[in-house]
């Protein structure tokens, strides 16, 4: 499933280009280091933090997805530091538990 | 001295959170950096020789070092606070200018920012070349690299824009002033 499939099946508003990137598995978690130790190339990265440097971890590590949830603004300078290194950012209305309940209907399942 | 004859595949082991705290004196406006292994950010004021020390920031992170899963060599990072993509503030910054010529071919640079002391120190390059090959390594993206990079390749520390990797605020309800 690409990034554009994922949007597609979850109905997520993409704040920037959805990409034909493959995703596989997700990762769940609102602490930068958390990522840069545990997620995986390839995750898509649920989290509350819209901060321009949760961009700079999902480069680090391959996230080509990110889904900021609760609602949670994100800001211009995250956006436009996601298009500079290809990362696109969804954001919904439901919390970190409601969206891993539709990723996993969607067929994102855990990644060891 | 030889190299080493692995062909090293690096992963992360030994991961300890903590805290990276700021500190400055009030007398001489001098700032400082380390990581404390706390349960929580030590606030305390104090004199240390001629410097008045007071807590000015911190922000959770985790330490790592790195292990080769072939030969198992240890290469420790004590020194290293945390990454830096740069946030291309200043079109004179080495640092700026290196990221977009490399951006291009599709190479990231991120300073590894590193203290010692509390002072900022360079990483020597078998350790940045370490940290490049476990990032680049975990990468699935065709023709896509991570490099590890000299924080002092920043023009100023003081004028950079760029932000460490770390996790600010998340232990407060209230922002941190």
């Amino acid at each position: 499933m690409t990034v554009k499939d994922l949007q597609s099946k979850l109905n997520l508003k993409a704040l920037n280009e959805a990409t034909d990137t493959e995703v596989e598995g997700a990762f769940i978690s609102d602490m930068l280091s958390d990522v840069m130790a545990g997620a995986k190339a390839g995750n898509v990265w649920v989290t509350v933090q819209t901060h321009k440097n949760i961009i700079a971890a999902a480069n680090l590590v391959d996230v080509p997805a990110i889904i900021v949830v609760r609602d949670k603004k994100v800001p211009e300078d995250t956006l436009q530091m996601a298009d500079r290194v290809g990362v696109t950012v969804f954001a919904t209305d439901l919390d970190s538990f409601q969206i891993a309940v539709k990723l996993y209907e969607a067929g994102i399942k855990p990644t060891t | 001295m030889a190299r080493d004859r692995c062909k090293h595949q690096w992963k992360m082991v030994n991961l300890r959170d903590g805290f990276i705290v700021t500190e400055k004196c009030y007398h001489c406006k001098a700032a400082r950096v380390y990581f404390s292994y706390e349960e929580v950010p030590p606030k305390d004021e104090y004199k240390e020789g001629d410097h008045y020390w007071n807590y000015a920031g911190s922000a959770q992170s985790v330490k790592f070092d790195m292990e080769c899963s072939e030969c198992g060599k240890v290469v420790e990072f004590e020194e290293l606070m945390g990454l830096m993509q740069c946030a291309q503030c200043d079109a004179s910054c080495y640092l700026n200018i290196l990221s977009h010529v490399s951006e291009s071919q599709n190479v990231w640079l991120y300073a590894a920012l590193s203290y010692k002391g509390g002072e900022e120190v360079d990483l020597p390059p078998e350790k940045l070349e370490v940290l490049s090959a476990h990032f680049t390594g975990r990468l699935r993206t065709p023709g896509k690299k991570i490099l590890t990079v000299p924080g002092s390749l920043r023009k100023s520390p003081d004028t950079c824009k760029g932000e460490m990797l770390r996790d600010v605020g998340m232990l407060s309800l209230t922002p941190e002033e």
